[in-house]
């Protein structure tokens, strides 16, 4: 990986993330730098999934912001942003009175600190945050449309062919950009279908519909698929979890190839001799937090969290 | 009275009321014309529902919602005496007969069973298909249109059938207000002959061999749709 002059590609800040009560994540800061790749390890219901499904929105974090290539996608109140609360007299308040850092924070309302900087203060001080969140905000859709995601449950779309499959995303996207000659273009996007059929083998699969399709040939496609958007970065989620085990092999080798060719791709997975091997950095997420994160071989062979310990010494 | 009068007076009503005077054809005619009109129209209205329901307008979701548990929640003859009445009475310029009064009742009452049947058929495809379309950047509109619609449809279309048959019974309901669809043939037979069970077999043959056609028909279509997939 050439790191050096090291350029991020997408930026989780402070996500925390409610299903109803439930605290799944907590506060995650992390940073995705082109061309890495990045392996989230942890145990079932830990928050790995959450956390790679808030990167693209799929779940829209309770709190924080997600950037990707300098640019915002969280739709974030410059009232509640993480720095502004933290500095507020309000959060001292709370804190002095020893609330929980996230208790307090998902308690913190616009209103509170509203009441902190009153009058023309408050307003000149909202108008400058508006700003700069127009500045920097990128609509959720074409933020997704620079990083793919691959399933676990492939979600090939039923109703389409393989090669339909694959040209959907890029030919809608085309009529969304009004592009001039869409004939051309459609031509040119089922080229480059075909190429990347081609690549992993399948191009006889053309005209095929998902359902007679084995699992890895399903999940190579919906990688593919994926391709087909030239994404900047690609979120796996557990893609070998729902394959048997005789087709987990050929998923996982595609995936080397392209962190080979320098995709730059965050990987929720068990695979830990996968994750190992192709990984530049792994992230152990428990509890919410991320407890542990290094080299493989800071995580894998001197793992330091104890709960790191427990679940390395499970799972290998 | 024997079971063998009871089949000789069927079939002689059959022969010189249905046949003779036709009422068969008129019987049928407007029982099918009177379904057909509530189905298309209620699924029309229905969709409209269906699309509305997912709005983000809390108001008209409620709106919506109200009247959909209303219509399902309250027997359909008692939403034709209704129309019957308001109909006219909204509508004074157009001056409504009383088979428009009823076909819109029923119209209504189906766009809310029809609703239904929409909602269900979206849901029931997966949602991982919605998110793998969303995740590749696709717009909530053209996610509905492309992917989650046509596969839908395939949900919805053998229940969309089965409402048709059962609006066909639903139908009889209208011979409260003699509008002449088949089993308003009841009371004119009835009236004449003074001979109720025949002519009630009678009835409920012709309604069986409609429904059950149909159903049959049915069957073939879906057979075809699902071997087209």
């Amino acid at each position: 990986m050439l790191n050096e002059n090291k350029e991020v590609m997408l930026e989780v800040k402070n996500i925390f993330k409610n299903f109803g009560d439930l605290e799944v994540l907590k506060g995650v800061s992390t940073e995705v730098d082109k061309g890495e790749v990045i392996s989230i390890i942890g145990a079932s219901g830990s928050g790995k999934s959450t956390l790679l499904r808030c990167m693209n929105l799929l779940e829209e974090p309770t709190f924080g912001e997600v950037w990707i290539e300098g640019k915002l996608m969280t739709p974030v109140d410059p009232y509640l942003h993480y720095d502004v609360i933290k500095a507020s007299n309000t959060y001292k308040k709370l804190a002095a009175e020893g609330m929980d850092e996230v208790d307090a924070i998902m308690k913190i309302k616009k209103e509170d600190l509203l009441q902190e900087k009153s009058g023309k203060e408050g307003s000149e001080y909202k108008s400058l945050m508006d700003k700069i969140y127009k500045e920097n905000h990128i609509d959720t859709n074409l933020g997704r449309r620079k990083m793919s995601m691959v399933f676990q449950q492939f979600n090939l779309f039923n109703n389409l062919t393989v090669l339909e499959n694959i040209m959907l995303a890029p030919v809608e996207t085309a009529k969304y950009n009004k592009v001039k000659d869409l004939n051309g273009e459609k031509a040119k996007i089922r080229e480059q279908a075909f190429t990347l059929l081609k690549r992993i083998g399948l191009e006889d699969k053309a005209d095929v519909y998902p359902s007679k399709l084995s699992g890895g040939q399903k999940q190579r496609i919906a990688i593919v698929r994926s391709l087909a958007m030239n994404p900047d970065v690609m979120l796996f989620d557990e893609p070998t979890s729902a394959l048997d085990p005789e087709m987990i092999g050929e998923v996982l080798d595609l995936m080397k190839e392209l962190a080979q060719a320098g995709m730059t791709m965050v990987i929720v997975t068990h695979e830990m001799g996968f994750a190992r091997e192709v990984s530049d950095r792994v992230l152990f997420v428990d509890e919410g937090y991320i407890k542990e994160e290094g080299t493989p071989e800071e995580v894998f062979d001197h793992p330091k969290d104890p709960r790191l310990q427990d679940f390395l010494s499970k799972v290998l | 009275m024997t079971m063998g009068s009871i089949f000789h007076d069927m079939w002689d009503i059959f022969v010189e009321y249905y046949i003779g005077q036709g009422l068969l054809w008129t019987g049928i005619g407007y029982t099918l014309a009177l379904s057909a009109i509530a189905v298309f129209f209620g699924a029309i209205l229905g969709a409209l529902l269906a699309i509305g329901k997912m709005s983000r307008f809390k108001a008209l979701r409620f709106i919506i919602t109200a009247f959909i548990e209303i219509m399902r929640g309250t027997p359909a003859l008692l939403q034709l005496y209704i129309a019957y009445f308001i109909v006219p009475m909204l509508l004074t310029n157009l001056n409504p007969t009383p088979i428009a009064c009823v076909a819109i009742g029923l119209m209504l009452n189906s766009a809310a069973y029809v609703s239904e049947i929409i909602r269900s058929g979206i849901d029931a495809v997966d949602k991982g298909q919605t998110e793998a379309a969303r995740a590749l950047g696709l717009t909530a509109r053209t996610t509905m249109v492309k992917v989650v619609m046509p596969q839908a449809i395939k949900n919805i279309l053998p229940a969309l059938g089965n409402e048709f048959i059962t609006i066909i019974k639903e139908t009889s309901l209208a011979s409260n207000f003699f509008v002449g669809e088949l089993m308003t043939t009841y009371a004119v037979i009835k009236g004449v002959t003074f001979n109720p069970i025949p002519t009630l077999m009678d009835i409920g043959i012709i309604y069986f061999v409609m429904t059950f056609t149909l159903s049959k028909l049915m069957g073939i279509a879906e057979r075809r749709m699902k071997a087209s997939a």
